[in-house]
Order: C-alpha cells, then sequence, then structure tokens
C-alpha cells in the first residue's frame, strides 16, 4: 500500500529540514533516523512503547513492499530503529533518502489513518515547534489509502 | 462558622450538559473522583468532556492511559464527538501511556511517574484510565494497606498540587464497600446501562459527592454525537420557586364549557381529558392552545402519534390556523421521536421549547402515544416520571392539559387506563352515549381542584368550527352508562341539581 503524494510530500519536507538541522549541528544519526526519534519520543508518551512498536512495525512491513532493502532495518522492543543508517552507507545517497522517506511517510500514513489530520499536524508542531508545516492534504485533498 | 468565613468551593464545569445540575452547580475544584461502570457505559467519554471543558495550556489536563484501551485508538474515537477540540493537543491536553511501568514496575513507580508528570506539567485536571487496570495487576506481596496507602498518597498528592482528578474503572456495584478507593474518593459517578426489549437505558447515580449536594436519584443519559448529555430528575428547575398558584382563569376556547369551570381552568392546573378514540379530545386540546394563542399566551403542542403538519392541517379542518402562530414564534409542535425516549429527554425538550417561547400552555396529545413513545424500561416508571414532569412544569405557571384515551365500557366509567388522576386538578371526561339509535356524546367535569364546578351532563358535537356545547339531557338517566333511559319528566320533581348554570365559585 503506497502513502499518497503528500503524506511522502510531508515526509520528504520533514526530511530536508532535518538534514539541514544536521549540517549545522553535525550529528551522526541520518536526517530519517532523526525524524523517526523525534516522533518516537512522543509517540511512546502517548501510546506507550508498546503501542508505538506496533504501529512503527506496522509502517516498516509497508514501506518494505515499496523498497524490499528496507528488510534489513528492525526496529527493537523499545521502539528504536535498527539498520537504517548501515543501509544508508552501503547505498547511495540519493536511494537511501528515498527509503527513509518511504518509512516515514508509512508511519505518518498511519498516524493520519488511525487519529486524523488535525492531531497528526498537532503531534508533528510539538515535534518541530520552529518549523512551519501546511496541511499536506491542503492542495487537493487527496487521502492515503486504507490500511485494512 | 460564619459564611464569610467558610472557604468557598470553586465549581467547575463538567462539560456534559445537564450534569451540573445534577451535581448541585459543577465539579467541586480540587475533588477526587471515580467514574465506574461496566465497559461501554460512557466513562472515557464523560472524562474527556471533563478534560477539554477544563483544560487551558496555562493549566492544561493530563490524561494517563494504563492497559485497556489504547490511546490511539481512543483518541481516533473521542475525536469523533463535537466536544474534541484538536488544537487543544498537545498543550491543553496531554496524553501519557503508563502501561509499560504498570507492567515492569510497582504501584511505587507508577507513583513516581505520575508525580514527576504532575510537577512538571501543573496540570488542573488528571485522569487515570482505567485505574482499575491499574491496580488488578497482581503485584507481589501487595497488602490490602499497600493499595489503601497509594490510593491515599496518590489523592493527596494530586489534591496538593491542585489537581481535579477522575479515577476510571470497571467496578462492579458491589464492590462499593470492600474497596479503598470508594473510602478516599470525594465524588462517585456511576454509570450503568440496561437492556429492556430491544432499548437500551442509560443512567447515571452521583452515590457520592463531598462538599455540596448533588441531586439523589438515577438520571438519563444519552450517548450522541456531541458525547454525553444528561437528563436531571428535577428537570433543571431545582432552585426553582413554583409560582403561586394563579387566580386567573384560563379559557378553554368553548365559552360554554369555560362556564361549566367556573370562568375556565385555573391557570397553572393540570387538566386531563379522557374519553374514547374519536370523542373530539384532541379537537378540545387544539381549541384550548388555539385561545391561548388568540389571548397572547404563547403554546406547546407535544404530539406523539402525528407529525406536526398533521395536526396543523387537522386543525385547520376545525377553523383553527396553527401556521400563523408557528411562523410567528409563538406556538411550537413537537414531534418527539418515538420508541427510545426516557421521560427526562421528553420533559428536556418539551422545557427548552417552553423557555424559547415563554410558553403558557402546553398540550401533551396523547399520554398513551407518550408513554408509547418511552423505551420499554422507563414505562415502568411511568406514572412517578409523569408525577415529576407536571409538577415541575405547573411549577413555573405552565398550564397543562394532556389527552388519555380510554376503553368505553358500558359497565364502567374509568378516567384514564393510567390511575394518574391524582395527578392532575381537573378532569373533564368524554363519553359516547347510545340514545334513539345514534352514537352522541355526552360531556361532563369530573373534578376541579381549584373549585367548584358544573355537575351538569351535556350533550355535545364535533362540527367544523370544533367542540360546540348542546344542552344538558334532562330527559335521560344512567347517562354515565352509556344506555341513558329516557325519563318521564310530568313524573319527575324538580330539583336544586336541575340549575342549568354551574356551580362555580369564580
Amino acid at each position: 500500500m503506497k502513502t499518497s503524494p503528500e503524506t511522502r510530500d510531508w515526509a520528504q519536507r520533514l526530511l530536508a529540514y532535518e538534514a539541514v538541522a544536521g549540517e549545522t549541528s553535525a550529528p551522526a544519526d541520518s536526517a530519517a533516523v532523526r525524524v523517526y526519534e523525534k516522533l518516537r519520543r512522543p509517540l511512546c508518551a502517548l501510546a506507550g512503547v508498546a503501542g508505538f512498536r506496533s504501529l512503527a512495525s506496522r509502517a516498516l512491513a509497508l514501506a518494505r513492499a515499496e523498497a524490499p532493502t528496507l528488510s534489513a532495518v528492525q526496529i527493537t522492543a523499545d521502539g528504536l530503529l535498527r539498520g537504517l543508517g548501515e543501509l544508508e552507507s552501503q547505498s547511495d545517497k540519493g536511494h537511501a533518502e528515498q527509503e527513509g522517506a518511504i518509512l516515514i511517510a508509512q508511519l505518518f500514513g498511519l498516524l493520519r489513518t488511525f487519529i486524523g489530520e488535525a492531531l497528526t499536524l498537532r503531534l508533528v508542531q510539538d515535534a518541530w515547534p520552529d518549523a512551519a508545516f501546511d496541511d499536506p492534504d491542503s492542495g487537493n485533498g487527496e487521502k492515503d489509502e486504507p490500511t485494512t | 462558622m460564619s459564611p464569610q468565613h467558610k472557604v468557598k468551593i470553586e465549581k467547575l464545569p463538567t462539560g456534559v450538559p445537564g450534569l451540573d445540575e445534577i451535581v448541585g452547580g459543577g465539579l467541586p475544584e480540587f475533588s477526587f473522583n471515580i467514574i465506574a461502570g461496566a465497559p461501554g457505559s460512557g466513562k472515557t467519554t464523560l472524562a474527556h468532556q471533563f478534560v477539554f471543558a477544563n483544560a487551558t495550556p496555562e493549566r492544561p489536563a493530563l490524561y494517563f492511559t494504563v492497559l485497556g484501551e489504547s490511546a490511539i485508538k481512543m483518541l481516533r474515537y473521542q475525536q469523533q464527538y463535537t466536544f474534541f477540540d484538536p488544537a487543544k493537543l498537545p498543550d491543553a491536553v496531554r496524553f501519557v501511556n503508563l502501561s509499560q511501568i504498570v507492567l515492569e514496575k510497582d504501584l511505587g513507580a507508577v507513583l513516581e511517574e505520575i508525580t514527576q508528570e504532575v510537577e512538571k506539567v501543573n496540570p488542573a485536571v488528571v485522569v487515570v484510565d482505567s485505574f482499575r487496570t491499574m491496580v488488578r495487576k497482581p503485584q507481589g506481596g501487595l497488602s490490602e494497606m499497600d493499595l489503601q496507602s497509594f490510593i491515599q498518597r496518590l489523592a493527596l498528592f494530586l489534591a496538593s498540587w491542585q489537581a481535579t482528578t477522575f479515577l476510571i474503572g470497571e467496578y462492579a456495584e458491589e464492590e462499593l464497600r470492600d474497596n479503598p478507593i470508594f473510602t478516599v474518593a470525594d465524588g462517585l459517578f456511576w454509570l450503568r446501562q440496561t437492556e429492556e426489549r430491544n432499548s437500551v437505558v442509560r443512567k447515571l447515580q452521583i452515590t457520592k459527592l463531598r462538599g455540596q449536594a448533588s441531586v439523589p436519584g438515577l438520571h438519563t443519559f444519552r450517548i450522541t454525537n456531541n458525547g454525553l448529555q444528561a437528563f436531571s430528575r428535577t428537570f433543571g428547575l431545582s432552585g426553582h420557586k413554583r409560582s403561586a398558584p394563579g387566580k386567573r382563569r384560563l379559557s378553554i376556547g368553548i365559552p360554554e364549557l369555560d362556564k361549566m369551570m367556573g370562568g375556565g381552568i385555573p391557570e397553572g392546573d393540570s387538566v386531563l381529558i379522557t374519553g374514547a378514540s374519536g370523542t373530539g379530545k384532541s379537537v378540545l386540546a387544539t381549541q384550548f392552545i388555539a385561545e391561548g394563542i388568540r389571548q397572547g399566551e404563547p403554546g406547546i403542542v407535544a404530539v406523539f402519534e402525528e407529525r406536526p403538519q398533521a395536526y396543523t392541517d387537522r386543525a385547520g379542518s376545525f377553523g383553527l390556523d396553527l401556521e400563523t402562530p408557528q411562523q410567528e414564534g409563538n406556538l411550537l409542535i413537537l414531534y418527539l421521536r418515538p420508541l427510545d425516549l426516557s421521560v427526562d429527554e421528553t420533559m428536556n425538550e418539551i422545557l427548552d421549547a417552553v423557555q424559547k417561547i415563554g410558553a403558557k400552555r402546553l398540550v401533551i396529545d396523547s399520554l398513551a402515544g407518550f408513554e408509547m413513545a418511552l423505551s420499554p424500561g422507563f414505562r415502568e416508571d411511568f406514572r412517578e416520571s409523569l408525577y415529576r414532569m407536571i409538577f415541575a412544569l405547573t411549577g413555573i405557571g405552565v398550564t397543562i392539559l394532556s389527552t388519555v384515551e380510554v376503553d368505553e365500557s358500558f359497565t364502567k366509567f374509568p378516567f384514564s387506563t393510567y390511575s394518574i388522576s391524582f395527578l392532575t386538578d381537573d378532569i373533564i371526561r368524554l363519553r359516547y352515549v347510545s340514545i334513539e339509535a345514534q352514537l352522541r356524546k355526552i360531556l361532563v367535569i369530573i373534578k376541579m381542584r381549584g373549585g367548584n364546578h358544573s355537575q351538569d351532563i351535556r350533550e355535545y358535537e364535533i362540527t367544523s368550527k370544533g367542540m360546540i356545547l348542546g344542552e344538558r339531557l334532562r330527559d335521560y338517566q344512567r347517562l354515565i352508562t352509556g344506555i341513558p333511559e329516557r325519563v318521564n319528566r310530568s313524573r319527575q320533581k324538580q330539583g336544586p341539581s336541575d340549575k342549568p348554570e354551574a356551580k362555580s365559585k369564580g
């Protein structure tokens, strides 16, 4: 199941934002891992570690259908992301970024499906208070396909 | 202690329409409350309504979720309600999941986590959902005293931090005696739902509320897209002074009948029009409401058996224009949706309508239809509910005319199938009689609490102009049997009861 172009665009924008932030603070992790981490913390508080892990595992499974190389990536019992950094180091930068974006987009897609547009946006705004993010569907209203 | 030296307990809005009235004006600030009930009874929704009604970014609400409904799904469902404001998340309403700590650690760790979050956020409202699952988890070596101590410390801490708290749990009523949580709690809200045939009846009860008086008893509530709505047994009128009995008489719109009643219906009375099908009960009721409008008294008609337009059209066939007063806002015809109502909901709609147009007259047409419109679970309480409704409405000065159908009998003379004559001030009985191979109609006033009335038995007809009273049927006896006998008047002695005028004081 593919996410809507808007959701992917939203994920791309977050990754781009984190990439720029990474250039100034020189973090070790890739943009995709940092976006994932910034989402993991509030989502674990909201849904519990087990709740977040379930969501993340589902997002990863959906992302693998689009990018089979993500099969090397794992979600730990704590909900941490393992293997994406290694994958990025083994493939070209553009390709790795694309795979990271797919995973993040799938996670957003699930959130939008379960808790809706408004709450997902509130969650993102809370995690990235300095970034300006609009409703990803403000353009044409296209939604993600249902997960069921 | 003089009133000015007493501490003033602020009351917080519950966010549930009708519930503030039940809890005595609002929920006491800093109170420690339990919402108990079976799964699906509306506990979580009630807590959310309270949260969204009170949480602000300055004094947020902390909503702790524990094992039970997943927080994601809870948000998914709760946002369907109109009170759910996504803009309040996460600044004003914050959700914190405690499942991991509950699963892996002990109650001490749970308390520590709650303490940390509360000290960090400084919330005005704290909810733990579900508290029951948190303390039900087998705790190694946990005694009842340990549990009591945990609850005590939690309540103490949250009150000290000036938080109003709700603990939610799937408790059964038999646990009320043994569970320490109920001792510590300041407020105890029980939500129940019972199935009666094909209907579900929801009721809530405040079994405990420290610091202020709540309205006792079971109150109906409904869950709609707007969340819970409660219907107080006092119909939102507690604290209202009853109107002094009016001396004014209201015309019923039939001058001869007004005379029989000593000038009309005493204002604020409850009148019962009783008779068999087709005797003209609704016509009489329509004339009463139309006359009120003619005299500048707005009215409400609650119909259960036909649609407002049909009622309006039928009035038109008697030359009574109910269309114009409806357009002008002086008349509301309420069609109350059938089969699953509670009396309290019906009352709520009627009271809203009364307040909306300042109604002075109310017609309930008919009580049989009203009863049928109720959920089966409420029918058992129909008489008691009717009493409360009539008492409440007449208490605010509304004059009520209700119709009730009785089976025509030629051996009995029943007034109502409900044994509700004690609820009414005045009763007018309509009856078929068989006279000279014709089915004719008679009317008699059975009682008037406010004074004397005519004891005449008058014939009447339903014409295109409505009910027209005829003469007293002097030439017949045993009229109320329905099968009268003609008497030879030349052999009858003239008595005081032969006077044609009403024996009224007014």
